[in-house]
């Protein structure tokens, strides 16, 4: 257990990488839109600035964690560390670091609404399409995107470890077949009614927050069982 | 007491075989020379001993446990390897750092004076050093670790010759006051003869030699002199390798130095470097025996 915890301490040993980055960029970008829009006209009344721009962080997050794998897992073991401690140290950082981002999108979320959108009537971190007295749905919506992201991130790196370059791109082109295949049969099938349904009649939590989550459950246990045989 | 213990240890990467039916022991508390020429599956053997890799079959006991995935057994291990890899972001001090939470015997002030030693800068960024203080970091995580196995896997590579005997002179020293299993991995046999009190040499996967260093040195003789003496001194005995000069001959015998020889022939030992040499030619004269007709004369 205490080994554990100083795998997260070496993961975490240089904060700035880890911790500051995506924070780094989530500022430029904010800053950069911030800009934009300051100089443009304003928008007619009622109309709202929507920008996709929050995305930056969550990417910025994948491409974190897919570096704890290519490049801090081969020094862990190097120093002996076992990978279930390291997939058990990067699954902790993980949690962590995405709570931590969703609790602070949420509370500049709400910075944005006092503000009406910086005085810009900036829409950057809200959700439009999320209740905006619901905190815990709130939260999750923030927090949850992180960590699918972080073990796609940490299993694309382990694949990368495991079988190399030929491994990341069977991956890619074996999840868009995999995508293609079933539109196809959706299509033949007919089930594009249902599904379009199925969408509809789903609360946006589960949407954003309970299918996602289950999501990268299971990616996180496809990444450690793929991790069990890769070499650093 | 046996620190590591392999029986029967067989790897294959597709359908290259590296390891064929490796047996070795180290035992506790020794210095041990892993020998061997490039590609000869040293490498191979540190990785599937410190978990980095795994065996084909066979079994495999460090400090009486498989190796693999075993967080008891690691933490006891240290793995300095020539190709190890560092985060991009990662500087001195960050490595030693990493290394000093994980090593529960690690020494901060053995640290220290070990990089004023190498002159080693803590605050620059890994990927700017240059490949000898890149070993001397290795160097100093292998020294400080302390750790009760300890492998170095060529871990000289950019150091000169002053750093190398300063890295020797250090390790036996500490070696001296913590006892401890010490694997070394290196080309460089005449530099570390004196330190290794232990030889295992692998060639091609299969292990030519496990043997202590001191019965090895007493092992071979080079036997120089008239050929037609020599032939005659030589029958009986294993030979390792032979060169002729006109009417004079020089052979490599294995086998205990006589007590007495005839007068005209010249006979000394054989160094360690010189012994693993004939001994690794000898078995690649014997693979290219066993496929075709041998030529190079080469009989026991």
């Amino acid at each position: 257990m205490t080994r554990l915890f100083k795998v997260v301490r070496i993961q975490l040993v240089n904060k700035f990488a880890v911790l500051g980055m995506p924070l780094l960029v989530l500022a430029a970008v904010f800053l950069v839109n911030m800009a934009l829009y300051g100089v443009m006209s304003e928008p007619s009344p009622g109309g709202e600035r929507i920008t996709g721009a929050l995305m930056s962080i969550y990417c910025v997050m994948l491409a974190v964690h897919l570096q704890t794998i290519t490049q801090v897992f081969p020094f862990a073991a190097g120093l002996s560390v076992t990978r279930r401690t390291f997939f058990g140290a990067t699954a902790l950082v993980v949690v962590g670091q995405s709570i931590g981002y969703g609790v602070l999108l949420y509370l500049l979320n709400l910075i944005e609404r006092a503000t009406s959108g910086w005085g810009l009537r900036l829409q950057f971190f809200a959700l439009p399409f999320l209740p905006q007295d619901n905190a815990p749905a709130q939260l999750l919506t923030y927090t949850v995107p992180f960590l699918f992201l972080s073990f796609i991130g940490v299993w694309v790196g382990i694949v990368f470890k495991r079988w190399g370059q030929p491994g990341v791109y069977t991956v890619v082109f074996g999840a868009g077949l995999l995508a293609g295949a079933l539109a196809v049969a959706a299509t033949w099938q007919e089930w594009w009614p249902s599904i379009g349904r199925f969408f509809v009649e789903q609360p946006p939590v589960a949407l954003l927050g309970g299918y996602p989550l289950a999501l990268a459950a299971v990616i996180a246990a496809v990444g450690y069982l793929t991790l069990r045989r890769a070499t650093p | 007491m046996t620190a590591v213990s392999m029986r029967g240890v067989n790897k294959k990467y597709g359908n290259v075989v590296a390891l064929d039916d490796v047996s070795l022991n180290f035992a506790e508390n020794r210095i041990h020379g892993l020998l061997g020429r490039n590609g000869a599956g040293k490498t191979t053997i540190m990785r599937i001993l410190t978990g980095q890799g795994f065996e084909s079959s066979g079994s495999v006991e460090v400090f009486g446990q498989r190796p693999y995935e075993n967080a008891d057994v690691l933490s006891h291990v240290c793995f300095v390897k020539e190709s190890q890899k560092y985060p991009e972001m990662f500087s001195v001090h960050h490595a030693l750092t990493a290394a000093s939470l994980l090593y529960e015997n690690w020494d901060p002030d053995f640290a220290d004076s070990l990089v004023e030693e190498f002159e080693l800068p803590l605050k620059r960024r890994i990927k700017k050093l240059s490949r000898g203080q890149l070993s001397a970091l290795g160097v100093i995580i292998g020294l400080a670790s302390r750790a009760p196995l300890t492998f170095f896997d060529e871990p000289y590579l950019g150091l000169d010759a002053v750093a190398r005997q300063r890295f020797y002179d250090l390790l036996l020293a500490d070696y001296a006051e913590n006892p401890r299993t010490i694997v070394l991995s290196t080309h460089l046999i005449d530099e570390v003869s004196d330190l290794i009190e232990h030889v295992t040499l692998i060639d091609a996967g299969q292990v030519l030699l496990d043997e202590d260093a001191e019965s090895l040195r007493s092992r071979a003789v080079t036997v120089t002199g008239p050929a037609r003496a020599v032939e005659e001194f030589a029958a009986g005995h294993s030979e390792l390798h032979r060169e002729q000069l006109g009417g004079f001959l020089r052979v490599t015998l294995s086998g205990a130095a006589p007590e007495h020889s005839p007068d005209d022939l010249h006979v000394e030992p054989v160094s360690l470097q010189q012994l693993v040499v004939r001994t690794t030619q000898q078995a690649a004269d014997e693979r290219t025996a066993s496929g075709a007709t041998n030529n190079k004369g080469t009989r026991r």
